[in-house]
Formats: structure tokens, C-alpha cells, sequence
């Protein structure tokens, strides 16, 4: 069971955390440069995840998703398909739960920029969006790369949301975390010890790469 | 060509409050704003800029409305082709100095724009930063390729808001010279921003006095600094009698520099500058004092005979304006004036010592 729970953690994180970057540097560029009527409540919404048990995040997922859920309920009329105890499920539940790091992450790195760049970029010429790209990300882009491994570590370690909307079935959605919990609750301390292992291993690893990438380059 | 008329209220409520009420034309040239700080000076340049939207107004270069309130038109800053220059800091620290002068170069023909850049370090004399990142070039360099980044956008208005302000003494004075020589080969309006009478003379064709957010008086940089005509003027532009002239001559031997400003002739202490160089030489209105008789036997080594053109009395001090071929803001006591019988009009002597003139970087 190790490995086909390796697999499915590595798919699951991957596309949750190439989610996140995306969704979570627009959202924090969003909270960072606009005012618009309500921002301050989709600032708590998208907050909410964070602060919650990720249970509970999972069950206000299933009454979206579930088949008679909000969203869910068309769905399943439409399609005859529902997301919930699919490894896609996974992937949503681990993605709004690390979600909310991200979007802090971004909006501090965003805001960090002196506005002084951009204002200057914006006088020669160049429109938001190239402004954007070719100044504000590339200045913010440690603190965003810090919060793309922050949000890559906990969808990593992601349980509850997903045991909730996807459930446990191994070879399907279940998740290394998951597989762990299953292997010490059935008394397999050694197959429990060796994911451990190697789930810490490849946190260390991603967290140790970045941190060398991401140092300041030496001055020329 | 530029046309502005902007209202804008900053800080509404708090002490720093100020109501920006300008009117702002000019069409060739340099023309300075002159203030202190906080009078409202950078505000204006960023109103024309469009980074901030005035209340209340119009502001039109040429054919190109940028705003209009009453219309309801706010021409993105993208569009109004400005060159802007900042105090310091604001080329893009992860570009190199080429990067950043080429980042708004115009699209339309990449070797153009390389060719025009180019060209741009060439006059600025600054090939050798190329390659080179903002921070491992000096406040001078900085703003050389700040002024080129601007330029290279062919912009058909240049905002330069205190350009020289991080840039050390010693790289100043050559950096106003290209400033001005970049002025006279573009022909676009160049709108300066200082608080320095030394950048304000050397550069300013025009000169604007801004005092809490309203224009004071306007003029040639000279004749404001040496005549104002209203004491808050007075106050902004200080007590410091400001002209330009050439170095002449020296004597090391006497210890005296003789500078000629075309009108007339003025000993200061030795300073060993080029002869034929440009210089910015003050002295404060109160270290000049008036005779009404011809005074031989002194050790003023600058007698000059003039007359009383204006006369501000501002509480205790009178400030006299006393021409002399050049114009020479002079500051006295009420006692003085009434014993001399000084009026407007009256013919006197001013008497300088050499030692109370210096040359302004």
C-alpha cells in the first residue's frame, strides 16, 4: 500500500500545489492592488480554511459538492458524475485548504514591491499586465516562492478535507496521510514507520531546494 | 504646449492639509517649480503625470487632453507620453542598466530602440553601466540612466521631479549641464522640480514659485530670486542673492577670484576653478551693507554704486532691492532706513566683502 499511496500523494500535491501558485498569486494580487465592495468578506472567506478544522472545511465541502450537494446536485443531474470519493476530490479539498497560505504569502510579497517600480513602469508606456509580469512578480518572487513551498508542505500533509470529500479507499484517494493513519490503526508499525519516513524526506528535500534557489544571488 | 489647471485637495482634515490651486503653461524650454518642501511641488508633476487625479481641472499637452473634470476625462498614464523622472531609486533593481533604459523603449523596432539607447549612454556618458545593475552604480550614474529609461520612450514632456537631490555635490553641476544640453537637443518641454536656487538658475529659462500649494510669483530664475516681489516669495526663496557668472581671473597672490556676470564685476576669495567656467555664486541679503556715500577707504573689496528699486518691510527687517547692473536683495533694520532716508528710488552704494560671497554648488 505504499506505494500506489505515493503516487496518488505526488498527483494529488502536484496539481493542487500548480493550482495554488496560479488561483493564489491572482487572489493575492487582487487583495493587494484593488478595492472593490466586499473585498474585505472574500478576504475572511478565503481566509476561513486556514482557521477551520480541516473537517469542517471538508463537510461545508460536501454540502457544495456532495451529490446533493449545491453545486454537486446539477452536476450529477447533467452528467450522471459526482466528485466526491474521487481522486479529483482530493485534489479540490487539499487545494482549498492550502489555499489560504498562499494568497497571504502572495499579497505580502505583492505589497512589499515599492509602488514607485510600477508607477514607473506604467509612465513608460506598459499596460497593467506587463507591468505585472516583467516587475511586480519578478520582485516579489521569493516571498511568492515562499509561499508556494509553505502551501506545497501542507497539501502535503493534508487529512481531514480530504478524508471527508474523498474518502479513504486505497489505490483511489487514499493519500499518504491517509495510508499512515490506516497502517497504525491496523498495527502495521513498520509499513507506518517507512511512509513517515519517507514523507518527511521529501518535505525536507523540497523545503531544503528551495531555500538554496531562492537565496540571493551573488553580486556580479 | 502644456496647459494645466489643477485643483486638488491633499491630506484633507489632518495637519499636512494643503489645497493644490495652480495654473501651470509652458511651451519651451526648462521651467522650474520652485518651493519648499511640502509645498505641493511633486504633487503637480504627479497630477500631470496622471498618477494622481486632480479634483478639479484640465490639463492638456498639444491636441492630447489628459483630464478634464468637467468632460470626465482621465488619460491613463500609459498613454500621455511623459518621461518621468524620480528623486532616486525607481530603475528596476533586477534589470541591468541597458534593461532598464530599453524596458520602454518603443516596441515597433527593437534595433532602433537598441540604437537610440545606445545613443542615450553615449551623451550621458555612461557605455560602461550596460551591463552593470542599479545597485552597483552610483547616485549619479542611477540617474543618468533614469533620465535615459524617460527619454528612450521619445516623450513629448519631460517631469523631472528633484533629479539631483541623490546625486552627490561633486557630480551635480556636470549633471545639470547634460540636462540641460539633452533639453536643448530634444525641443520638448522639460517641467523641473527643486528646491535648490543653484539648479534653479543654472537650468530654469522659466521659473514657478509654489507656497502652500499656490503659485507666488513667476519669472526669469534671476529676477525672482533677487527681486521678489511679496514677502511670502521672499521667505520661500530665502535671503540668498543668487546670479551666474564666469571665472575671470585669478590672483593667488591677493587671494582674490574675479567673476564676470556680463553686467558687472564681482571679487570673491580665491577659489582656483577653470577660467571661463560657470559659476553659481550667493550671498545673503544681510551681509551687504549700504552706504549713502562713496566709501574709498574699506576693506569691501566690491563697492558698487546702484539704486533703490523696491523696499518690503516684514516685521522688523526691511528687504530692499537695490539694482546695480544685476539685482541685489538687501537686508536692513527700520533704524537703518529711517537714518540713510532710504526710499525707493534712492541712490546708494553696496558695499560686499569678498569674503561674504560664495560659489553654490
Amino acid at each position: 500500500m505504499i506505494w500506489p499511496a505515493l503516487k496518488l500523494s505526488l498527483l494529488v500535491v502536484s496539481l493542487a500545489t500548480l493550482v495554488i501558485s496560479v488561483a493564489g498569486t491572482a487572489l493575492g494580487f487582487l487583495f493587494a492592488k484593488r478595492t472593490f465592495r466586499g473585498k474585505d468578506f472574500l478576504d475572511a472567506i478565503f481566509t476561513l480554511p486556514m482557521v477551520l478544522p480541516p473537517t469542517v472545511t471538508g463537510y461545508y465541502l460536501i454540502l457544495l459538492l456532495g451529490r446533493r450537494g449545491l453545486l454537486g446536485k446539477p452536476l450529477y443531474a447533467l452528467t450522471g458524475w459526482t466528485v466526491t470519493f474521487t481522486w479529483i476530490a482530493a485534489v479540490i479539498a487539499t487545494t482549498v485548504v492550502a489555499l489560504p497560505l498562499m494568497i497571504k504569502s502572495a499579497r505580502a510579497a505583492i505589497e512589499s514591491v515599492n509602488v514607485d517600480y510600477e508607477i514607473a513602469s506604467c509612465l513608460v508606456g506598459k499596460n497593467e499586465l506587463e507591468t505585472f509580469f516583467r516587475i511586480t512578480l519578478p520582485l516579489a518572487s521569493r516571498g511568492i516562492l515562499a509561499g508556494i513551498v509553505l502551501s506545497f508542505a501542507r497539501a502535503f500533509g493534508e487529512f481531514g478535507a480530504t478524508l471527508m470529500l474523498a474518502g479513504n479507499i486505497p489505490g483511489r484517494t487514499q493519500t499518504m496521510p491517509l495510508a499512515i493513519y490506516e497502517a497504525v490503526v491496523a498495527g502495521e508499525d513498520e509499513q507506518a514507520k517507512w511512509m513517515a519516513l519517507i514523507l518527511t524526506g521529501i518535505s525536507v528535500a523540497v523545503v531544503y531546494l528551495t531555500n538554496s534557489l531562492s537565496r540571493p544571488k551573488r553580486r556580479r | 504646449m502644456l496647459d494645466a489647471r489643477i485643483r486638488k485637495q491633499l491630506g484633507s482634515g489632518n495637519a499636512q492639509a494643503l489645497t493644490i490651486d495652480v495654473t501651470v503653461r509652458l511651451s519651451s524650454g526648462v521651467t522650474v517649480l520652485f518651493g519648499s518642501s511640502g509645498a505641493g511641488k511633486t504633487s503637480i508633476l504627479r497630477a500631470i503625470a496622471g498618477i494622481v487625479m486632480p479634483d478639479e481641472g484640465r490639463i492638456s499637452l498639444g491636441e492630447m487632453v489628459y483630464f478634464d473634470s468637467s468632460a470626465g476625462i482621465n488619460m491613463p498614464m500609459q498613454q500621455r507620453k511623459v518621461g518621468y523622472v524620480f528623486q532616486s531609486h525607481t530603475l528596476f533593481p533586477h534589470m541591468t542598466a541597458e534593461q532598464n533604459a530599453l524596458y520602454g523603449a518603443k516596441l515597433d523596432s527593437r534595433r532602433s530602440a537598441r540604437e537610440r539607447v545606445r545613443e542615450l549612454f553615449e551623451i550621458l556618458a555612461i557605455q560602461n553601466t550596460s551591463a552593470r545593475y542599479p545597485h552597483e552604480l552610483s547616485g549619479g550614474e542611477q540617474q543618468r540612466v533614469a533620465l535615459a529609461r524617460a527619454l528612450a520612450t521619445a516623450p513629448l514632456l519631460m517631469l523631472l521631479d528633484e533629479p539631483l537631490s541623490a546625486v552627490d555635490v561633486s557630480t551635480r553641476s556636470r549633471l545639470l549641464e547634460e540636462i540641460s544640453a539633452i533639453q536643448q537637443k530634444s525641443r520638448i518641454p522639460f517641467l523641473y522640480v527643486t528646491h535648490s536656487p543653484s539648479e534653479a538658475v543654472r537650468l530654469g529659462n522659466h521659473m514657478m514659485v509654489i507656497d502652500a500649494g499656490k503659485i507666488v510669483q513667476e519669472g526669469t530664475p534671476l529676477e525672482i530670486f533677487n527681486a521678489p516681489k511679496t514677502a511670502p516669495v521672499a521667505s520661500v526663496v530665502g535671503t540668498e542673492n543668487v546670479f551666474v557668472g564666469k571665472i575671470l581671473c585669478h590672483n593667488s597672490e591677493d587671494g582674490i577670484t574675479t567673476v564676470d556676470t556680463g553686467l558687472c564685476r564681482i571679487e570673491l576669495p580665491y577659489n582656483g576653478m577653470l577660467i571661463g567656467s560657470q559659476v553659481t555664486v550667493g550671498i545673503r541679503s544681510e551681509d551687504i551693507i549700504l552706504s549713502r556715500e562713496h566709501l574709498t577707504q574699506t576693506s569691501a573689496r566690491n563697492v558698487f554704486p546702484g539704486k533703490i528699486r523696491s523696499m518690503i518691510t516684514d516685521l522688523d527687517n526691511v528687504e530692499i532691492v537695490a539694482n546695480c547692473g544685476i539685482d541685489f536683495k538687501v537686508s536692513v533694520t527700520k533704524a537703518a532706513v529711517r537714518k540713510l532716508d532710504l526710499k525707493v528710488g534712492s541712490d546708494v552704494y553696496l558695499l560686499i566683502k569678498a569674503r561674504a560671497l560664495h560659489v553654490l554648488a
